[in-house]
């Protein structure tokens, strides 16, 4: 809370009551004449043209899926197809008035989406742009496709190639949108401010959030539409999204031009199903969607439910939100009432809904409806509405024929370059920025007071006499990280940081303090206790072109926001075919003290997954030097701290941490000692334990262990643990993390399958208990304690001469153990 | 043209669908969109319409029936039309799962025999020893068979194989004497060898050596005939006394199995035939060529092997396989021809036993009927590893060796 705003008993304690304003409800009732104003001719032929395009589209696949045939033209798709049938007006109303710079975000069921806003898009941009836009695009590979014996308009070429590049990527061919690596449910084109699509129900709820705050902390033009289903408001990302997006500061708190609402639509394309489950009357209990919005902030979120089947009206509500997001007054929250007359996926029976039920939606079909509307006012014949369905299905025909063919539209050859995803799953580029201009900052770096306090502190550990110096005075391992962190602030504009007591608190562990004073608002402000969507928002950020640091404050947080960890950050590069980068950093701090759920390290958890680097220094030199590689890479960074070592000083570079920027690459381990007896290799805080422990070895059994801090799991370079393993033979891997799956596990076999000839003993992995952790005073029975990697070298590797065990590291006992499932 | 109704693919997995029930029949003329049957996958039930009018000419599946996806169910055309051409022909591109049984069982059986090869020589290789000091071990070339293990288990570890090559390392102290007083030579393989393999043998053994004597009158007896052979020509080869000794060792061997054996901590290999080791000379040094089932071998081809092996050995062109110590199966020493008249051989690890064959010596001795005279004796010096044998068993084998010299005819 910040100390401007003083919370008045007296106010808050008032008595009184809330009263709703009201929500319109398909308010919608201009008549074709009454829009004759602001539609030419061609504008309503074409918002025809382009739901008949979309409905031809999604009935191509739906008979590839389940006839394996369209107009004669067989093949087969094994992949998804969630079609959009009967959901082209709300389509094609929402990217009616969307510009190039306007970025949609999607859900599973968003072909229908991609193909308006490209449609859109074709329409409104400049000939050469557009030219240019699709030569450049993977230099050009769809545009030969479909340039090849085309003689026509530039955008109907577009068109063409909106639709090839599309279905090339639904077909998983290299042509596609993404190089075939997204497919249906993820393909987008940057170019025409399509962003991703997610196979996650409610996946774009937050990441959406990010890619408003993108263009709102970086200025950029255009809004944000959020284009999900009725049922994700089930879904908590998506209720942490609304709340990471309607957070008061933006108005109370945020300055200058920076002060107001996002420029972002939650547009729930409400078809009314979630599957099978029906939002309205089974599943959800809001009734009509857009009550949702009474609930969040006094604007109610502007929410509105306007009729999807009839595209004017749908056209009329986005240039009415759109005004208003102008004006800094968003979000909003638009319920878009729809319906799908096609399954949920082809193999869907509709046992869950009648036949009368869909004959009645089908009855109002939007295309026929529309169709009879400009008949009827003699705005077009019905013989030119019937020319453009022959069209579209002439057209469609065309591009399937491309995009089935395997000479035309080839895979991935993943014969010819096995590694080639390989290749994608990071961008591994260095950059001090993302974008030239001058950082936004509230005074000269060697003014903020924390900076200057760094003058007056000792960079390593002990004195010139060496003497180990007081902890006011020790440059520590936040003082560290804090410095990498706070000299990118001032390199790269649009670093933002955001997380729970982020600002003024100065992070939960006191690693921002000082920030607050040398930051703007919009640069570094408080979120919501909503990990997911503090993911998801910094995932948005990320990928929108910003660079970001998102804090979890403590490690057992990060199943909260499972879904983005896992699922969302470190995929988009690859399912992107590299189009997107990742900048995105995740600050994890591993607890202690606080129990079994405050103090687990979960660094194995985020290694298993693909698509994520993961670090965890131990000092204050690692710290600060890994931070400045994760900040100058382009990828997803799990950084892990751990709050015991937060007022460490550096013991192992002796000339202390350097002032000045050093980068430490990731993925290099680091021997911390030498020895030729034994190796020691750990992750995390143990690294200190295992010192403990190799000072016991060499003083009671003459035993020089090796130690090894592995500063990184993701990547990492297995040579100097090798090399160290063919001089000793011998290796311990000790770390926090519960034993059982651990990092190590992979790290013991991995390193006995290359150094297998060398070994003189299985490395033996010491973890922690694959318990709960217990309270503070007994935390050391959970732990790995020194005398625990004496108990582990003494039963597993070699004995050791008089060395009584204390723990039992025998083979019986980790039987009995795993037998037990403890 | 008739229209086939195929049976639509409701989903990537599902492969067949069972017709439920057929609502129309045969001949029954239908309208676009009349319901025609419904069916079911393994998920759920869906209905199939007439995709045209017109008149059912065939149905190829019935009630119950279960229908590959794609395929066709049933034609629908004008009434009377001909329709040969088509039948339940798969619609479109369909790929049938293939499964290779054949391959497959191959795949099993290939696998079961190698594992079974594994389990053979595991059997074989029962002791523990870490990879890296099997490395050293090899590398060192020390045979680790018998070295005591220090690790978890009694694994053999690194510092095991150290301590058996050099026991003393860095405690003999280097004194520094004025030149000329000797030359120092670097070791050749051939001594680094024996060296390691002598050692250890007694670093991890329990050796001790019995002497006994046996009179060779019949044996010398025996050999003068031959002799004597050669110069008539009655006999074609000649025999050394060694051949008839090493025939009168290999005999008494098929009487005590426990000393033609391999000894490990865990367990004792006894062989069924003789592999006898026999102590060569060479200029490199000490070789113990193994003669292969000696116990099939009358006299003369014993004396041809054994003899063939140490020319081998002096050439240098013996087979490797041969001269390890796990080739023989007990060996036999003769230091006879050089005077020697007692000695405690060396067992060669993992064998139990070895006979040092020393000089004969008139000696005094009962002649009968209180007559003394000198008689020839031979000296017999076993040495065995108590470990595997005790010491009645191994004077038994001794004094039957003896008998065998002493009752020895030709």
């Amino acid at each position: 809370m910040p100390k401007s705003q003083n919370i008045d008993p007296k106010e808050v304690r008032k008595p009184q009551f809330l009263e709703f304003g009201k929500i319109p409800v398909n308010q919608y009732n201009k008549s074709i004449d009454e829009e004759k104003d602001s539609f030419s001719t061609d504008d309503f032929v074409r918002i025809y043209h382009d739901m008949v395009i979309i409905r031809e589209f999604e009935t191509m696949l739906n008979l590839i899926k389940t006839k394996n045939e369209y107009k004669g033209i067989p093949y087969n798709h094994p992949g998804p197809a969630h079609l959009s049938i009967g959901q082209e007006a709300s389509a094609v109303g929402m990217a009616y008035n969307l510009d190039i710079d306007d970025f949609i975000f999607g859900s599973h069921r968003s072909h229908g989406e991609i193909l308006a806003k490209g449609l859109s898009a074709i329409n409104k941009l400049d000939e050469d742009v557009l030219y240019s836009i699709m030569k450049n695009y993977f230099g050009g590979s769809a545009l030969k496709v479909v340039e090849k014996g085309f003689a026509g308009p530039m955008k109907e070429l577009a068109k063409h190639f909106l639709l090839y590049g599309a279905l090339a990527e639904i077909f998983a061919r290299e042509n596609g949108f993404n190089k075939g690596l997204g497919g249906s449910m993820h393909a987008f084109f940057t170019p025409f401010g399509i962003y991703p699509n997610n196979a996650i129900v409610g996946g774009s709820g937050d990441i959406s959030v990010g890619a408003a705050l993108y263009k709102k902390i970086n200025r950029k033009p255009g809004i944000v539409v959020c284009n999900i289903g009725d049922a994700s408001m089930g879904c908590g990302p998506v209720w942490e999204g609304i709340s990471f997006a309607t957070m008061d500061q933006y108005n109370t708190l945020w300055d200058g031009e920076y002060k107001g609402g996002l420029p972002l639509i939650f547009n729930f394309m409400n078809n009314l199903y979630g599957m099978g489950g029906q939002t309205m009357g089974e599943t959800m209990g809001y009734g009509i969607l857009a009550r949702i919005g009474a609930g969040v902030n006094p604007e109610m979120m502007h929410a509105e439910r306007v009729d999807g089947y009839n595209p004017l009206a749908v056209i009329d509500a986005f240039r009415r939100k759109k005004e208003i997001l102008n004006e800094k007054n968003g979000p909003v929250l638009l319920d878009t009432l729809t319906y799908r007359i096609s399954g949920h996926s082809p193999s869907d029976a509709s046992s869950y809904r009648s036949k009368e039920e869909v004959e009645a939606w089908q009855k109002e079909d939007s295309i026929i409806a529309y169709g009879n509307t400009l008949t009827a006012s003699g705005i077009a014949k019905q013989e030119q509405l019937d020319e453009i369905r022959d069209e579209a299905g002439e057209l469609l025909t065309h591009i399937l024929k491309l995009a089935v063919s395997d000479e035309i539209s080839p895979r991935l050859d993943l014969q010819k370059d096995p590694d080639v995803i390989g290749t994608m799953m990071f961008s591994n580029q260095s950059a001090d920025k993302m974008e030239e201009r001058d950082p936004e900052v509230l005074i000269p770096l060697e003014d903020v007071p924390r900076v200057m306090s760094f003058k007056n502190k000792e960079r390593f550990f002990k004195d010139k006499e060496g003497k180990p110096v007081s902890k006011a005075r020790l440059f520590q391992l936040r003082d560290g990280i804090f410095e990498a962190i706070i000299d990118r602030f001032y390199k790269d504009p649009t670093l933002a940081a955001w997380g729970e007591e982020n600002r003024d608190w100065g992070g939960a562990f006191a690693v921002y303090r000082g920030l607050t004073e040398a930051l703007p608002y919009h640069r570094l402000f408080n979120s919501p206790i909503s990990e997911g969507a503090i993911v998801g928002t910094a995932i948005g950020y990320g990928m929108c072109g910003g660079r970001v640091i998102a804090e979890i404050m403590y490690c057992d947080f990060l199943g909260r926001s499972g879904d983005e960890v896992f699922n969302q950050l470190p995929k988009w590069q690859a399912m992107s075919g590299n189009i997107i980068k990742m900048p995105v950093v995740i600050r994890v701090s591993v607890g202690s003290k606080y129990g079994a759920q405050h103090s687990q390290d979960w660094s194995s958890l985020v290694a298993h997954i693909p698509g994520l680097k993961v670090v965890f220094p131990a000092t204050p030199y690692d710290a600060k030097g890994l931070m400045n590689s994760a900040l100058q890479g382009t990828d997803p960074v799990i950084f892990f701290e751990s709050q015991r070592l937060y007022d460490t000083g550096e013991m192992f570079q002796n000339s202390g941490v350097p002032e000045g920027y050093y980068e430490i690459p990731l993925g290099e381990p680091d021997i911390k000692r030498s020895g030729e007896d034994l190796t020691i290799l750990t992750i995390g805080a143990t690294l200190y334990n295992a010192i403990k422990s190799a000072d016991i070895l060499v003083r009671d059994y003459g035993i020089r262990a090796e130690i090894i801090d592995a500063r990184s799991l993701v990547p990492f370079n297995y040579m100097p643990v090798i090399e160290s393993v063919k001089k000793t033979g011998k290796i311990v891997l000790a770390s926090d993390a519960s034993a059982r799956g651990s990092f190590l596990k992979e790290m013991a076999q991995t390193i006995t399958e290359i150094a297998f000839d060398y070994l003189d003993a299985p490395p033996v992995v010491v973890g922690s208990r694959n318990w709960i952790i217990p309270a503070h005073e007994m935390e050391n029975a959970f732990f790995p304690q020194p005398e625990w990697i004496l108990d582990a070298v003494h039963e597993k590797i070699m004995p050791l001469k008089g060395h009584v065990c204390k723990s039992d590291f025998t083979s019986a006992k980790s039987l009995k153990l795993n037998k037990e499932g403890v | 043209m008739a229209i086939p109704v195929i049976m639509p693919r409701q989903g990537q997995s599902v492969e067949t669908c069972i017709i439920t029930k057929w609502f129309r029949q045969k001949g029954d003329t239908v309208k676009s969109g009349d319901l025609l049957f419904s069916y079911e996958t393994d998920k759920a039930a869906f209905d199939v319409e007439s995709p045209s009018d017109g008149t059912i000419l065939e149905i190829f599946y019935g009630n119950g029936a279960e229908v590959p996806v794609l395929v066709n169910v049933a034609l629908i055309g004008n009434a009377g039309e001909k329709t040969d051409q088509i039948t339940t022909q798969l619609s479109g591109e369909s790929i049938p799962p293939e499964i290779n049984h054949q391959s497959f069982e191959t795949l099993v059986q290939e696998t079961s025999v190698l594992q079974a090869d594994a389990a053979d020589e595991t059997r074989e290789m029962k002791i523990r020893i870490s990879p890296r000091a099997k490395r050293y071990a090899e590398k060192k070339g020390l045979n680790f068979y018998g070295i005591r293990g220090s690790g978890p288990n009694g694994r053999i570890i690194c510092s095991d194989i150290e301590n058996a090559v050099s026991p003393t390392e860095g405690k003999m102290d280097q004194v520094d004497v004025p030149g000329d007083e000797f030359t120092e030579q670097p070791l050749s393989n051939v001594r680094k060898l024996i060296a390691r393999t002598m050692h250890v043998s007694l670093q991890n053994s329990a050796q001790l050596t019995h002497h006994m004597s046996a009179d060779v009158r019949n044996i010398l007896e025996a050999r003068r005939k031959i002799k004597e052979g050669l110069k008539n020509g009655s006999e074609k080869q000649d025999i050394t006394l060694n051949d008839m000794i090493c025939l009168c060792v290999i005999k008494a061997i098929k009487k005590f199995p426990e000393v033609n054996a391999h000894f490990f901590d865990d367990r004792i290999k006894m062989f069924n035939k003789v592999h006898l080791g026999i102590a060569v000379d060479t200029p490199r040094g000490l070789m113990v060529p193994s003669v292969k089932n000696a116990d099939d071998m009358d006299l003369q081809t014993l004396s041809r092997e054994l003899k063939s092996s140490a020319e081998a050995c002096k050439k240098g062109n013996i087979n490797p396989e041969l001269i390890k110590s796990t080739a023989a199966s007990f060996t036999v020493s003769n230091l006879g021809n050089y005077g020697v008249e007692m000695f405690t051989p060396v067992v060669n690890l993992p064998q139990t036993a070895i006979l040092g064959v020393c000089t004969i010596i008139n000696r005094p001795a009962d002649l009968g009927n209180s007559t003394f005279g000198f008689v020839p004796y031979i000296g017999l010096s076993l040495t065995y590893d108590h470990r595997a044998i005790d010491g009645g068993p191994a004077t038994l084998f001794l004094r039957e060796i003896k008998e065998q010299i002493e009752k020895f005819s030709h």
